[in-house]
């Protein structure tokens, strides 16, 4: 297929859009869990959606006879799980004596878990549940099936984070670097700690049946963690990252499109680590060859100095 | 109970105590993610390795997901080293890059041929019963089941002979060093044998049971007891008493049984963490 016969097709014109806002998005989206070090709650969030898709894609069953797999139904139910298991974890790290990190492991083994024992159920039922096939997808994500629906409510979603993120900008970037100073300026943490969250979870909801709950986690963090290296301002940081992440899209879809067989997720994640090396080696101050480089010439002139 | 049922209850429960005990250390040691990096990150090593000698049952498989394994760890430790990156982040970029290389290699080389997504995920526990292991003319029992034993015997044998070194590296870095020890060395051997154990249980388990098994035993049991001997034993018996339920759950609903493992474990630790382990 030539590029003029690619770009004209209307379902590569769909994934590719998709593809690049939710690129665009969790690349945003995932600053601030980078920033606030919670990169692996992400990982968690995105585990745990799989039961609520399960669980939601049941309730359609029962009450309609036939399974959806709308995003309008499974966004709700991935989002319900996600926040249930963050915040089952939070409860149980304040009033009992389990770790963070332990109850975080522990939720996804649960979430994740019972998630595929109702998808294996689902797959094994005699009769089978018309719609289920597909389902499987969101493992792995299956961004080649993606409808014009489905892009609607990728693009309200993320339209709506990125409104929020505009709107509460000073609070966000006031209670990310200085939670103390925040809470001076009268911001309450509960409130922060909600949206931050909510916003997560949205960042994380829509792109799950795309790229798949196993990788979900990359697409937040490696493009924050590109961007990072570049800037120290917030704003430049959240810019780049979701550059990143959209180019992250753009180069998955099209690659997927030309070659057969290419998953388009996990090729989204390769491009992100590909700028995420180039980023540690290279960027100017901070990348690993750049320092060294600067270490070797800071010695010769010290050595010149010397007589 | 036929043979085979047998069998499944074996491999699943000497899975589950090798899982287990790995988990212990994970968990004392704040590194539960850990175990779902290397439950991920051994899947291109096993690809490519099936790529260069395509028999599933070649030694070679393990010891490419085992190297994979290491490979993780030592990527995460130098990207942490380098001080742009912390290591939860290091971890998450790490694991799901080497994930989709799997992924990408098993989708380009190996369509239709055993790797698909419900390998990965539930791994085969119905296939790996089918196996045989012989010694000479006599059946010992599955293969999968052997492989799981001998590891099983070799960590604990570890654990045992180990134990007070584990317990220093487990508690107190800077005591140790100061008794002559060494914790560094002592935890990359540590880390070696759990690769092994993720690889080995990757087959049958597959990555969500190799992950629920390694931490949600040893978080229960972090609920009723801080003494490390202790730990171990009531690790090996939840994760044991675990597969025993979940497998039977699996048979009651014939799918495979890594979902329903992972959720009897789970409900165990919902259930006692409900009731004990007040702060």
């Amino acid at each position: 297929m030539n590029w003029l016969e690619l770009i004209a097709d209307p379902t590569f014109q769909t994934v590719l859009l998709g593809t690049t806002s939710i690129g665009f998005v969790s690349g945003a989206l995932g600053c601030f869990a980078y920033l606030r070090r919670q990169s692996l709650v992400g990982d968690v969030i995105a585990h745990s959606s799989l039961f609520g898709v399960m669980l939601f894609f049941l309730i359609s069953y029962l009450l309609t006879g036939q399974g959806s797999k709308s995003l309008f139904v499974l966004v709700p139910g991935a989002a319900v799980s996600g926040f249930l298991s963050l915040w089952i974890c939070q409860w149980l790290v304040r009033n009992r004596t389990v770790r963070e990190d332990s109850g975080l492991g522990v939720m996804l083994a649960i979430f994740f878990g019972t998630g595929i024992l109702l998808l294996r159920c689902v797959q094994r039922s005699e009769p089978p549940i018309p719609g289920h096939r597909g389902l499987e997808g969101y493992i792995f994500g299956m961004a080649a099936s993606m409808t014009r629906s489905d892009l609607i409510m990728i693009a309200i979603l993320g339209a709506a984070s990125i409104i929020a993120i505009l709107v509460f900008w000073k609070e966000l970037k006031a209670y990310t670097f200085d939670a103390m100073f925040s809470h001076g300026l009268g911001i309450r943490h509960q409130v922060m700690d909600a949206l931050l969250i909510a916003l997560l979870v949205t960042g994380i909801v829509i792109g799950v049946q795309c790229i798949g709950v196993v990788l979900m986690i990359a697409m937040l963090v490696i493009p924050a963690a590109a961007a990072r290296q570049w800037t120290r301002s917030l704003g430049r940081m959240v810019m780049l990252a979701a550059v990143i992440g959209a180019a992250c899209g753009v180069t998955g879809s099209v690659v997927s499109a030309s070659v057969d067989n290419m998953p388009t997720g996990p090729v989204m994640v390769l491009a992100g680590v590909i700028i995420f090396l180039i980023s540690i080696l290279f960027a100017p101050g901070r990348g690993v060859l750049v320092r060294r480089s600067g270490l070797r010439s800071g010695r010769q002139s010290l050595q010149e100095m010397i007589p | 109970m036929t043979p085979l049922i047998f069998w499944t209850f074996a491999i699943a429960v000497v899975t589950a105590l090798a899982c287990g005990l790995c988990g212990v250390m994970l968990v004392v040691k704040r590194e539960a993610f850990v175990a779902e990096g290397l439950s991920h990150a051994v899947l291109p090593g096993i690809i490519f390795a099936y790529l260069l000698i395509p028999d599933r049952s070649s030694p070679w498989l393990v010891i490419a997901a085992g190297l994979s394994g290491l490979l993780m760890v030592w990527l995460v430790q130098a990207i942490t080293s380098t001080r742009l990156v912390d290591r939860d982040a290091a971890l998450g970029i790490v694991f799901s890059g080497l994930f989709s290389i799997g992924i990408i290699a098993s989708n380009l080389k190996l369509k239709n041929i055993h790797f698909h997504a419900h390998c990965i995920i539930d791994g085969n526990l119905s296939l790996a019963v089918l196996k045989p292991f012989h010694l000479g003319e006599l059946y010992v029992g599955p293969r999968a089941f052997v492989t799981m034993a001998l590891l099983l015997l070799v960590l604990v044998l570890f654990i045992f002979i180990f134990f007070k070194e584990l317990k220093l590296m487990a508690f107190d870095e800077t005591t140790a060093r100061s008794f002559g020890f060494r914790p560094g060395w002592m935890h990359s051997v540590w880390l070696a044998l759990v690769s092994m154990t993720a690889v080995a249980a990757f087959e049958t388990a597959g990555t969500v049971l190799v992950v629920a098994l390694m931490i949600t035993p040893a978080a229960t049991v972090s609920l009723l007891t801080k003494k490390l001997s202790a730990m171990f034993w009531l690790a090996g018996f939840l994760s044991a008493a675990s597969a025993v339920l979940g497998v039977m759950l699996a048979l009651a609903l014939d799918i495979s049984a890594a979902g329903p493992i992972s959720s009897v474990a789970g409900f165990i630790f919902l259930g006692l963490a409900l009731a004990v382990g007040k702060r």
